[in-house]
């Protein structure tokens, strides 16, 4: 009996000190995104942000295109299938167009950001802190905050955003291609369906909307992963899982939240 | 005379988990001078640095380093007081995207407005003095330890700071660069009027070297002195760490149950039970 209580006391404890390493780490990971993101703009964190843009957005460029090009692809063929049977293959580009905008190109364009640019994000901030250059930066009185997470966390929020509009317009000409060149929707009804059915501000606006989000949360996660994690190798290697696992946890569950308030009304 | 402490360390207190590595340690840091703090590996050394650097802050005690409390600055106050500062680390720490020149010029380019040639100068001028302007255009990733050791020694000096922290400078040196490791640290003392302080096991440099000495085991300072009454103490901590033998009254080895019963006892026990 004594040593049931003891032990349900003890797993309580367990419990307790879990909920406030959670609640700790959380506050840290809420100063950190302040002081690392808030501050003048200069020119040379603007030449350190272009560098960063270059590493997280133009190097991300390729897969993310080719991902958007067969995820048009693939919506046409099955689109096509099912719409077909209704006679109503004319939507076609209708259909591409608001699956892409409104859901597939900011939460696939996230995933795949996550796993390209924010697991090398966190593999290089923590390999810095391994290797105590971040320490080093600190002595000389620099802020690593400002000089090394500063810069990849706005590039990585910029960077998001523009990579999700080339998702988009990549996909609908990938649905062009097998809708209207392969299997033969008539090209003025693909384009001026799509047209006259999507809204820029309801559509378009709200895809961003979803993207900027991602973006923010994508990029804090894996540069807070990196700035937080044990110094060592094994250190490294779960922070950088950790940073897709969560990442990609919190882009489909912030894209149902997103999606129930933006177009749970419609 | 003697000079007024440029850093002063009250009680300090300091522990990581259960394990305690500072019990209250008291230590004066004179103006212009160098100091070293000697102690078996696993004292605490680079801890104390990291404590007198402001990263880590103590669970007790306090740290003033020309009147300033350490760890009761503002964040921006501390950077401030750390521009005055150039640490050593034992690994380097050199910024590895960046090639060794860029590396020395980095404290100059973000704290001072001056001119591309005027860096270019005096940044040769450091490498020159530590003998690796040759290899100004390595990366990090190219030089032996020692080689970037040096390197981290000439960037930590490029702000001509007022004091400067050296960790372990002499480990994995070859005896001609440690030669000139030696002269140099006593050099730039004398010359810029620096206030050094260097943690090191390495007796024979270190005494060479340092005006004052402390040595620190088992989480406190159990001697202090100048190197003469080093070489000759009578106290048996002092004599067995100068002299380096194994038996004495600093255990060699990390606090552990006996031999004997860790050998024979549970292992024995499971392999015949």
């Amino acid at each position: 009996m004594r040593s049931l209580l003891t032990q349900a006391s003890r797993r309580i404890t367990r419990f307790g000190r879990k909920g406030c390493e959670t609640v700790e780490a959380l506050g840290r990971a809420g100063t950190f995104l302040a002081q690392a993101g808030i501050g003048v703009p200069s020119s040379e964190g603007f030449s350190l942000w272009l560098r960063q843009m270059h590493f997280v957005g133009v190097l991300s460029l390729a897969i993310v295109l080719v991902s958007g090009l067969f995820i048009g692809m693939v919506l046409a063929l099955q689109g096509y299938t099912i719409l077909v049977d209704f006679g109503a293959e004319q939507a076609l580009g209708q259909m591409v167009a608001l699956s892409l905008l409104r859901e597939l190109a900011p939460v696939v364009a996230a995933l795949l950001f996550a796993g390209r640019a924010g697991s090398a994000l966190t593999a290089e901030i923590g390999l810095m802190k391994a290797t105590e250059q971040l320490t080093s930066m600190e002595m000389i009185g620099v802020d690593p905050l400002k000089r090394v997470v500063a810069p990849r966390l706005w590039a990585g929020f910029v960077a998001l955003p523009i990579l999700t509009v080339g998702f988009s317009v990549v996909g609908i000409y990938g649905g062009y291609l097998v809708g209207v060149e392969w299997l033969g929707v008539f090209e003025g009804s693909y384009w001026s369906n799509m047209q006259a059915s999507v809204s820029f501000i309801v559509d378009v606006g709200n895809g961003m909307i979803k993207s900027l989000v991602f973006a923010l949360v994508v990029t804090w996660i894996a540069v807070f992963q990196g700035y937080d994690l044990v110094p060592t190798s094994e250190g490294i290697s779960r922070a950088t899982t950790r940073t897709v696992v969560y990442s990609s946890l919190a882009v489909l569950g912030l894209d149902f939240v997103l999606t129930a308030v933006m177009f749970g009304g419609l | 005379m003697t000079p007024a402490p440029f850093i002063e360390i009250d009680n300090l207190h300091f522990s990581r988990g259960d394990h305690d590595i500072f019990r209250g340690v008291n230590l004066r840091i004179p103006h212009g001078q160098v100091t070293a703090i000697m102690g078996p590996s696993g004292t605490g050394k680079t801890t104390l640095l990291k404590l007198i650097g402001g990263q880590l802050t103590p669970d007790r005690g306090r740290v003033l380093i020309d009147g300033q409390d350490v760890h009761r600055l503002s964040r921006k106050a501390l950077f401030t007081l750390r521009k005055r500062m150039g640490m050593l680390f034992q690994s380097g720490a050199l910024f590895s995207d960046l090639n060794v020149f860029e590396n020395v010029a980095f404290p100059l380019r973000v704290h001072t407005d001056l001119p591309d040639a005027m860096i270019r100068d005096l940044v040769l001028m450091k490498l020159q003095a530590v003998g690796l302007r040759g290899a100004r255009n390595l990366t990090p990733a190219e030089l032996s330890g020692g080689m970037a050791r040096r390197v981290a020694l000439a960037r930590a000096i490029a702000l001509d700071p007022e004091l400067v922290l050296y960790d372990e400078p002499f480990v994995g040196q070859d005896p001609i660069s440690m030669g000139v490791l030696v002269q140099l640290i006593k050099r730039l003392n004398e010359a810029l009027a620096l206030t050094s302080v260097v943690v090191s096991h390495d007796i024979k440099e270190t005494l060479s070297i340092a005006d004052y000495l402390y040595l620190i085991a088992d989480g406190q300072v159990v001697s202090e002195g100048t190197p003469d009454t080093f070489d000759n103490s009578e106290d048996p901590r002092v004599s067995q760490f100068v002299h380096g033998q194994p038996d004495g009254p600093v255990p060699f080895h990390y606090p552990a149950p006996g031999f004997y019963s860790d050998m024979l006892g549970q292992s024995h026990a499971k392999r015949t039970g």
